[in-house]
């Protein structure tokens, strides 16, 4: 599909440039313009938004949901306030894509417009209210993953960034990127099998549920490597140790928030996570 | 702040938008009715449908916000007033998308007629009375098939708000448009909201090749005409019963 300004969906970012912004203004916020991709969402006044949205995406068995909980806990021990959000959270519509994922009439566009309502539902009634606040938002995934998943089922790219063209743009967006056959390993350890919808069986890739797995995460693996240089990730090595990975997000979200110090540990409730 | 930069486009809102899909893969025909609440709309495509059902054609009828699978979302979110223009557009269009999954598209491609009661044009029309991005809703729906025929039932404001509140005692907190603290005054609020979205249809007729029809006419009438205006423009014989040799 050809694209044009007229029917701009979100716009790709120049490379490494939110950085150098961020540091330049005062709360790390660049023009206010720039907070949507594209149309302002409907009673928002952008100059209220005095916290920061902190997206962590990566695949099932990246260390998504570890780094969350550590970042967490190491934010409130600095001071800061944290409002996390993920996928199915809403209280409009999150149980009833469980209950969507549950059977399988469900087709691609339906559930992708599914996941679109829950994903504005928690902006609206969770993060920018948070924002407002001053709190720091950590997104346990964001748009992308709603992006990819659905763009590997062949629906449109353009039309899927026009969907979420009222969607704020993250201060800082990490990608723990790790190899199918790991996440595969650490989903497997998980729980003894592996989900319909992770290895994306609706999709009819192989009858062979490791196949199947690994031919659909590398799908979706791709579409994050076009959409990490579309949007600027910061993108780790997910396959490396949770201290070794959760010192390099603290060293961006310090720098980012303006935190001196990076030193942690984990308190006594979080230490099984730190291998 | 931002990992990225939006591009933000000046005037973007004012240009023209995108046509639905005008590429037909199908050998089915595509009728549907859009005007606001109390245009005869419904009553018309009633009409219709009979006609075509007791003839023994092979058709569909679908309503607008009638899927299943997203009910429950939906009643919740009305119940609760949980919805926001930007929910309530995405949840009309998961509803809309079921069925354009599931029933008007294989039916489209099985050769039937569908006939469907409200359609794209309505969240286009209402949604942006609420506020959404007229762009952005096109894109929404972009993957609607493009009708063959578009009865757009056009009442004076008057006329048609007369018809709907004499025979509902209380207005719906959505439906009257309350979430848009136009007037806490139900029936006024109605009023206002109605005649914003009559505004938008009006500017859709053109556009999107609307076959304006007289919501005021008498209700035999205007069906004659509705039968008419169906059997020049689309041929009915694919539909009608086959004969047994």
């Amino acid at each position: 599909m050809k694209r044009s300004a007229k029917n701009a969906a979100i716009a790709a970012p120049e490379n490494g440039s939110a950085t150098k912004r961020a540091k330049g203004s005062k709360n790390g916020h660049g023009d206010l313009a720039s907070r949507f991709y594209g149309i302002p969402l409907p009673g928002v006044n952008i100059e209220d938004l005095s916290g920061n949205l902190i997206v962590i995406e990566g695949s099932d068995g990246s260390g998504r949901s570890t780094q969350i909980s550590l970042i967490t806990e190491w934010l409130e021990s600095e001071g800061f306030a944290v409002q996390t959000m993920g996928l199915r959270r809403s209280f409009l519509v999150g149980e009833d894509i469980d209950g969507l994922l549950a059977e399988n009439a469900v087709t691609r566009m339906t559930l992708a417009l599914m996941y679109g309502t829950d994903f504005y539902d928690q902006l609206e009634r969770r993060i920018l209210p948070a924002l407002r606040s001053g709190l720091i938002v950590l997104a346990d995934r964001y748009i992308f993953t709603l992006i990819a998943r659905s763009a590997v089922r062949g629906i449109s790219r353009d039309y899927l960034h026009g969907v979420y063209e009222m969607a704020l743009v993250p201060d800082l967006t990490f990608w723990l990127n790790v190899r199918p056959e790991v996440a595969f390993d650490r989903e497997f350890k998980k729980a003894n099998t592996i989900s319909y919808w992770e290895s994306g069986r609706d999709m009819s890739l192989s009858n062979d549920l490791f196949q199947s797995f690994v031919r659909y995460q590398s799908m979706i693996k791709r579409e994050f490597e076009y959409l990490s240089k579309r949007h600027g990730f910061i993108e780790l090595d997910g396959e490396g140790s949770v201290s070794e990975v959760n010192r390099v997000l603290r060293k961006r979200i310090a720098s980012h928030l303006g935190i001196r110090g990076t030193r942690y540990s984990p308190s006594h409730a979080l230490a099984h996570l730190w291998r | 702040m931002a990992t990225a930069t939006p591009d933000i486009v000046a005037g973007a809102e004012a240009t023209p938008e995108k046509a639905l899909a005008p590429k037909r893969e199908f050998p089915g025909a595509l009728v549907v009715v859009e005007g606001i609440d109390g245009s005869g709309k419904s009553t018309q495509l009633y009409l219709l449908k009979r006609w075509l059902q007791i003839g023994g054609y092979r058709i569909h009828f679908t309503e607008w916000n009638s899927s299943p699978l997203v009910k429950s979302a939906t009643r919740r979110g009305k119940q609760r007033r949980l919805l926001t223009p930007a929910t309530f557009s995405l949840l009309h269009a998961a509803d809309f998308a079921d069925r354009c999954e599931r029933q008007i598209l294989p039916l489209l491609h099985g050769g039937y007629l569908v006939l469907a009661d409200r359609y794209v044009y309505t969240a286009f029309a209402r949604d942006a009375a609420r506020g959404c991005s007229p762009r952005w809703l096109r894109n929404l729906y972009s993957f609607a098939p493009t009708p063959d025929i578009t009865f757009y039932f056009r009442a004076p404001l008057d006329v048609a708000v007369n018809r709907i509140t004499a025979g509902r005692p209380k207005l719906k907190y959505y439906e009257a448009g309350m979430d848009l603290g136009i007037s806490l005054d139900r029936a006024e609020s109605f009023r206002i909201f109605q005649e914003r979205i009559l505004g938008n249809y009006d500017q859709m007729v053109e556009t999107d090749h609307f076959v304006l029809m007289d919501g005021t006419m008498r209700v035999n009438k205007l069906q004659k005409q509705m039968r008419q205006i169906l059997s020049e423009r689309i041929e009915l014989g694919q539909f009608a019963p086959k004969k047994k040799k």
